[in-house]
């Protein structure tokens, strides 16, 4: 039986700050920051989103990654979309996406894009995005299953593709992310209302545990809706400093500098670590894992 | 007694006449039917103009890519030289699409519709067999009202742009058909 998730709002066990304001911290080695994974066979993965700017921002971050691995050894990269800003000339593919994660490619550690709204969708075919041609895919990761949906034209054809893919899922974890997020505190943005009404009665009626957004270029962890951890990180090249207008939602948000994820799903807990281009924690936390499909009701979504 | 039953026979088989003269037509659903025998048209002459140019597969080449993606919309342009505004929509079909498109509009909040515009410059000049500006992005069409539109294959999208709505072929990069001035201009 799967317990439900409504009591983490008490019980979970975050680190670092609850909200951050002011100027960013000084480099420091992120190896003596990162932490290392809990689990020997847990699903450990770094999380990175907005990405495709080929700006020194992107280039620091990456060279975080790099170092973070050495701690904390994920296998994979999932990308929140905007993989590539602007123009899509075959160079723009060096210069903002193989240049500034080379040492992460040459160890073959794979990638796994979503498409942002800056992403023409025949980056579908780019096979370093390992999308196998399709604007929306899943893959699993030992106990995990992704979803990563195509947030931009959430069509019927989709929809129908994951009520079907959630339904025959049976992995202990099933974790979606796409570009847009269904909860925000960003002023810029804000909430996708609409395309939380198509998809997040599916999250909570097959079980989704967890979801991670960008577009917001800015890292937001989000109050646990409806039984469900929400993340934006949408600030791995670009930086909306100041957006976040805490509220209600806001668990945890950092918008004075760039920052990627790292995560880990173990047997009964998701260790998650949110890390800025200098290597500074930012957020840190483990939610535990939900025992039961999320009932609708059960918490009011907040909207904006 | 028979006189009764052959007044109450003539009455049924008018009824049955009556009904067959009335047959309820559904506008509407006739015009889907149309509206769908046009984009498989559509898909017939896309077929035959770039059946010699090889599939997509993956590839770690992003030039093949965008090489294959400016081959398809040349072919399919070529093949559809003189296509013009409306003739994948329709008449009725446009007139539908505009009045869902304003309903959804009315539907929206201020933020909402702002962000339909998000990132885009205004006043773009957009037409049938363009290719859609590569370096803009493409603005996300609302999942509610996606949910009202005809579907379309996999190929095909809907595509809001300024005060365009768009029928896009995905892969070609195409503008396949356009209605104008969706959006009221007063309120962005």
């Amino acid at each position: 039986m799967r317990a439900a998730h409504l009591l983490l709002a008490s019980t979970l066990s975050v680190g670092a700050l609850a909200y951050v304001a002011g100027a960013p911290a000084p480099p420091v080695a992120a190896a003596s920051q990162v932490t290392t994974p809990r689990e020997k066979d847990s699903v450990r993965f770094a999380i990175i989103g907005d990405t495709g700017t080929g700006t020194s921002s992107q280039y620091q971050v990456g060279e975080q990654l790099t170092m973070a691995r050495q701690m904390f050894p994920f296998e994979f990269v999932i990308m929140l979309g905007d993989n590539i800003y602007g123009s899509e000339r075959p160079q723009d593919f060096v210069t903002k996406f193989e240049k500034p994660y080379k040492a992460l490619l040459d160890a073959k550690v794979p990638f796994y894009a979503a498409l942002g709204n800056h992403d023409d969708p025949t980056q579908r075919y780019y096979k370093p995005f390992n999308m196998n041609g399709e604007r929306y895919y899943t893959f699993s990761k030992g106990a995990a299953r992704f979803f990563v949906l195509d947030s931009n034209y959430m069509d019927q054809a989709q929809l129908k593709w994951l009520e079907e893919q959630l339904s025959r899922a049976t992995d202990r974890w099933k974790i979606a992310y796409f570009h847009h997020p269904l909860y925000s505190s960003g002023e810029k943005h804000g909430s996708e209302i609409d395309l939380r009404t198509q998809v997040e009665p599916l999250f909570m009626k097959y079980g989704v545990d967890v979801v991670f957004a960008g577009h917001e270029h800015f890292y937001e962890r989000i109050k646990p809706q409806n039984g469900i951890y929400y993340f934006i990180e949408g600030g791995s090249a670009k930086l909306r400093k100041g957006d976040i207008r805490k509220g209600a939602l806001t668990a945890a948000g950092f918008d004075t500098d760039f920052t990627f994820m790292l995560a880990e799903l173990g047997k009964d807990a998701m260790q998650f670590q949110v890390l800025s281009r200098n290597g500074k924690p930012i957020d840190s936390g483990s939610l535990p894992l939900a025992e039961e499909p999320k009932k609708a009701a059960e918490t009011k979504p907040s909207s904006r | 007694m028979m006189r009764t039953l052959l007044v109450l026979g003539l009455m049924v088989f008018s009824i049955g006449v009556a009904a067959q003269q009335k047959a309820p037509v559904n506008p509407v659903a006739q015009e889907m039917v149309d509206y769908h025998k046009r984009i498989d048209a559509y898909m017939k002459v896309r077929d035959e103009a770039t059946k010699n140019l090889p599939d997509q597969k993956e590839t770690g080449d992003p030039a093949k890519i965008s090489a294959r993606e400016k081959a398809l919309g040349q072919a399919i342009a070529k093949a559809r030289v003189a296509a013009k505004p409306g003739d994948v929509f329709g008449e009725e079909m446009s007139i539908y699409l505009k009045k869902a498109l304003a309903e959804d509009w009315k539907s929206r909040s201020p933020a909402d519709r702002k962000a339909l515009f998000e990132e885009l410059p205004k006043g773009l000049k957009l037409g049938v067999n363009q290719t859609y500006p590569t370096t803009l992005p493409l603005v996300s069409v609302p999942a509610r009202l996606l949910a009202r539109l005809p579907m379309l294959p996999e190929t095909l999208e809907y595509r809001l742009i300024d005060r365009y709505f768009l029928l896009r072929d995905r892969d070609a990069n195409l503008i396949v058909d356009v209605l104008t001035d969706v959006y009221p201009t007063r309120d962005r």
